[in-house]
């Protein structure tokens, strides 16, 4: 499990200012660190599911997600942006930290995609939100995410 | 108290993020409204905390909170808040609040059958929430058969408006003006339209029972169109159909289920369409035999008096629009034509003119409170009512026949009024304004159609604005 989430996917104090920039930023990581095997493919998974609806939650939150058969193993991507970003939020504030869930197309095992619902489920819990707000440091919030996943759904 | 109890079902297409959220966020509002909750989730996972028949029967409310279908025929009966997957993530506290206050309405499946058994019957699975409002759903099936008979009309009557041009009878063989392509085109329009009360029929009872419906509407259109009942006949032909096959649904409803392939294939459209077929055989009887009546009736009116004829003659036409009572007005005037009666005819053409073009005035003048698809029908009402092809209309009244249908029929009464004062004679029984050059007083005729038409189409406008005004306050 801890294979899904690790500092090296977090980007804290990322310069993007826009959708597609946040897009680009998550699949450089994703690309970097051996996660999926085309940017172009990520970007353009990450919008199209965009486009169906907003992936914008609330408090500056979003979890863009995409399951694209150049995404090789499933991981979290963590993209904090100095810039609030426009993504029709639920609140109507402007996003700037952003879950993205990478998924692969043939992911047959459902543990992962149950550790991503968690992380969802995770999201609603306020203490969990202000944690990963307050988080300094990559590794502080890789851990935090981490415990959120692996936590017993109840 | 009893701790209330509330079952959900979340789902969204993708179903990684949002499903969860949204159950996570019933969740927590249940907790602390301190309400027992059991959210279903449809995931990518598939569906994960499944909710029992057991959990269904003692809920007090059910949530769907989806983008997606959560097999919402199991919560029959039940009172049930119907909302996007957003609405669950974001309010979810006040979906559980319209639970607790009974705000949330009973929902009723067509076809319900317990749960499991859904996937089996997809083709007879029509669903739909009543909303404890009925007008709704009577209102949602007829514009299915609107919307789908309204290609037929435009389609039929322009070609039909086309053979005009090359002259009013150059669809006959025997007379000089004939010419084959015009003939053709006559054809095939008049094909097109003859099949629009089937095809009205038809997606009425679509919209009520799905495919089995749509067999036994078409067939009872064509019986209404055939025996004359217009398109009147045609909407209760749509809606007895729709409602047989509800009922052989109940009927057959104990049948064992390997035979289920059977009834949709056999079943449901042998009975059916011999059922609609003894259901709707006395009531045309009926309906032409008031249309012989009526017929003998006007001859005798003509003598009195314009104003009474012109109401009448314009009721008629307006009524029922192609149907029976316009068809005797018409027949009776062109009856009238052949013993040298020209204004009898006139009158008539005026008020079978007059409906289109009251429509296609309401679209150009009051476009803000017509869809898109309304406005360009709309303007080929003005080439349908040029022509005499009264039909055009009846899309538009067929959508809230109680309140246009007057509104036409004042329209259709004040052109044939101010025709028969002005003692206008028509010689052709068909053509619209393509026969002004034979008219006599053909400025006095334009006139009375155009006046009647703008005095309809600024009250059907005012309809249609009201009607916008009253959706955007209770939506």
């Amino acid at each position: 499990m801890k294979q899904m989430i690790q500092p090296e996917f977090i980007k804290l104090q990322a310069t993007a200012s826009s959708q597609q920039g946040v897009f680009q930023t998550i699949a450089d990581i994703a690309v970097a660190n051996g996660i999926a095997n085309s940017a172009e493919a990520v970007v353009e998974g990450l919008k199209a599911r965009e486009e169906e609806s907003t992936t914008g939650f609330q408090e500056g939150f979003a979890i863009p997600h995409t399951q694209v058969d150049e995404v090789k193993k499933p991981a979290i991507i963590i993209v904090r942006t100095e810039t609030g970003i426009e993504w029709e939020s639920f609140d109507g504030k402007p996003a700037f930290f952003f879950l993205s869930l990478l998924i692969p197309k043939s992911e047959a095992g459902t543990t992962h995609l149950q550790a991503l619902s968690a992380l969802s489920r995770a999201l609603i819990n306020e203490e969990i939100r202000q944690a990963m707000l307050t988080a300094t440091t990559e590794i502080e919030l890789a851990h935090i995410v981490s415990q959120a996943i692996s936590r017993e759904d109840d | 108290m009893a701790k209330k109890k509330i079952v959900a079902a979340t789902g969204c297409p993708t179903g990684i993020a949002h499903t969860f959220m949204a159950a996570e966020a019933l969740q927590k509002a249940a907790e602390k409204l301190n309400v027992e909750i059991k959210v279903e989730t449809h995931g990518q996972v598939g569906i994960e905390n499944a909710l029992t028949p057991q959990d269904i029967k003692e809920a007090d409310g059910v949530i769907i909170a989806a983008d997606k279908d959560v097999q919402a025929d199991r919560f029959h009966g039940k009172s049930v808040v119907d909302v996007p997957v957003a609405k669950g993530i974001r309010e979810p506290e006040t979906l559980i609040q319209q639970i607790l206050n009974g705000q949330a309405p009973v929902y009723y499946a067509s076809d319900y059958k317990g749960s499991g058994e859904q996937d089996a019957n997809n083709v007879e699975g029509a669903t739909h929430h009543t909303n404890g409002k009925w007008i709704h759903t009577i209102y949602k099936h007829l514009m299915n058969g609107v919307s789908h008979m309204l290609p037929f009309v435009v389609g039929g009557g322009v070609l039909i408006a086309v053979s005009f041009l090359f002259g009013i009878y150059s669809a006959d063989p025997k007379h000089e003006q004939y010419n084959e392509f015009a003939a053709l085109l006559k054809e095939v329009g008049g094909l097109g339209f003859s099949l629009m009360v089937p095809i009205l029929a038809a997606f009425i009872a679509e919209s009520i029972a799905k495919r089995p419906g749509m067999v036994v509407g078409f067939i009872g259109g064509l019986l209404a169109s055939q025996g004359g009942a217009g398109f009147l006949g045609g909407i209760l032909a749509g809606f007895i159909a729709g409602y047989i096959i509800i009922l052989l649904q109940k009927l057959l409803k104990n049948l064992p289920r390997s035979l289920d392939g059977l009834k949709s294939i056999f079943l449901y459209p042998v009975l059916g369409i011999f059922l609609i077929g003894i259901i709707m055989k006395p009531i045309i009887i009926p309906v032409t035999g008031l249309n012989e009546g009526l017929m003998d009736f006007l001859a005798s009116v003509q003598s009195t008096n314009p104003l009474l004829l012109g109401l009448i003659v314009g009721a008629m036409c307006g009524f029922d629009m192609g149907g029976p009572f316009n068809k005797a007005a018409y027949v009776t005037g062109t009856l009238l034509l052949a013993e040298g009666n020209l204004y009898f005819m006139a009158g008539v053409s005026a008020a079978c003119i007059a409906p289109p073009f009251i429509i296609a005035f309401a679209t150009v003048m009051f476009p803000k409170y017509f869809s898109k698809e309304e406005r360009n029908a709309g303007a080929v009402n003005f080439i349908l009512g040029s022509t005499h092809i009264t039909e055009g209309a009846i899309p538009f009244a067929a959508k809230n026949p109680i309140v246009v249908l007057p509104i036409i029929m004042l329209g259709s009464s004040i052109a044939a009024i101010m025709t028969y004062l002005f003692k206008v004679q028509v010689p052709a029984p068909h053509g619209g304004f393509l026969v002004l050059p034979v008219v006599t007083g053909a400025f006095q005729w334009v006139l009375s159609i155009l006046v009647g038409s703008l005095v309809g189409a600024l009250l059907y406008g005012m309809y249609r604005k009201k009607a916008a005004q009253k959706k955007k306050i209770e939506g």
